[in-house]
């Protein structure tokens, strides 16, 4: 009997296509409990997360094909996730607007002030305040621990980007945390 | 603990539609063709704008840069159709090569200004290697430019083609 456990996610899906279909239970074992967490990261509301998850677990089915299992098949599945929460948002149209009166050239190395733990808990306490261009990298790197060439894969962005981004919304997250504790 | 109900519960409803058939996996080839029509269309679209380009040339050659007649009369003559469908093909064809991975992790800029200079500098090679010349007189396209040349004449009825 086969360890399903011990293969990597892209062996996983190489039996899948091409011997047992029901083999795809494993991954959205392994899947299941991140890409919620991420979900709710963009969409801000439990079931609407799961619908997310639900119809990105269902697409990646369908497209299995697809898949070049010479990449990382992490980075493709959040990539569907980030598809299917972005189409909802366009669905309801729940948009935080761009945090405009913050100086991007502070100057501010939000590292040097705070331990990596502490930002991570910045993260998760404000980071619903941040506008989604800036709270998706910032969740994927803080919170999901990606690499920024694996969330360049993911937002489908160049890497100096994830890194521009990433940095942007560490200075809108220390504001906004700030007003919070001040509030 | 609810939280592991309800991750119980989506795991067995996108189970079930997989084991029941009701959702399933597109074909191999299904995607092998996407790939193939991806591709054919940027080339279909990059030719088309090459050969739009080259009619451009064509018919600004044609006119020359005597400015003997009125202004108007070669804004009203020209066959704006011919450029605006060049760079609906060129935006398309930009618009195609987003769907491939190195747009975003190569400088997609670049990128573009190469594909609008090639098609640009193609269009322009043809007409420079003396194609149109050839394509006017004989061949399936000389319909096309017959039509440009009348359009050209009737402004100007005493030009002659070299």
């Amino acid at each position: 009997m086969l360890d399903l456990s011990k293969l990597s996610d892209e062996e996983v899906i190489e039996i899948t296509r091409n011997k047992d279909k029901e083999v795809y239970a494993e991954v959205v074992k392994r899947y299941q409990k991140k890409l919620m967490r991420y979900a709710k990261y963009l969409v801000n509301d439990d079931d609407r997360a799961a619908d997310v998850v639900q119809d990105a677990f269902i697409k990646a089915y369908v497209k299995l094909n697809s898949f070049d299992s010479k990449r990382q098949f992490s980075s493709w599945i959040y990539r569907i996730v980030h598809n299917e929460a972005i189409n909802l948002i366009n669905k309801y149209k729940k948009e935080k607007p761009l945090f405009e009166d913050v100086n991007f050239d502070s100057g501010i190395n939000i590292e040097e002030e705070y331990t990596k733990k502490e930002i991570e808990k910045m993260v998760n306490d404000c980071l619903e305040e941040i506008p989604l261009l800036y709270r998706e990298p910032l969740s994927l790197y803080f919170l999901e621990d990606k690499s920024y060439s694996e969330i360049s894969d993911i937002l489908r962005i160049p890497t100096g980007t994830v890194g521009t981004r990433i940095n942007r919304a560490k200075l809108i997250m220390k504001k906004k945390c700030q007003i919070k504790k001040v509030n | 603990m609810s939280n592991k109900k309800s991750q119980l519960k989506l795991a067995e409803k996108i189970m079930s539609q997989v084991k029941t058939g009701q959702i399933k996996m597109k074909p191999k080839w299904y995607f092998v063709v996407g790939s193939i029509s991806l591709l054919s269309g940027i080339i279909t679209l990059g030719m088309g704008a090459m050969f739009l380009v080259n009619l451009t040339v064509f018919t600004l050659r044609g006119r020359g840069p005597m400015v003997s007649w009125k202004l108007q009369m070669m804004l009203k003559n020209f066959p704006w159709w011919i450029p605006v469908l060049a760079v609906v093909g060129v935006v398309l064809g930009i618009n195609l090569l987003r769907k491939y991975d190195f747009s975003y992790q190569k400088n997609f800029k670049l990128i573009v200004v190469s594909f609008v200079l090639a098609i640009l500098a193609a269009g322009f090679m043809i007409d420079r290697l003396g194609l149109n010349d050839h394509w006017s007189r004989r061949g399936q396209m000389k319909q096309i430019y017959q039509r440009l040349e009348l359009k050209d004449e009737s402004v100007r009825p005493h030009r002659r083609l070299n």
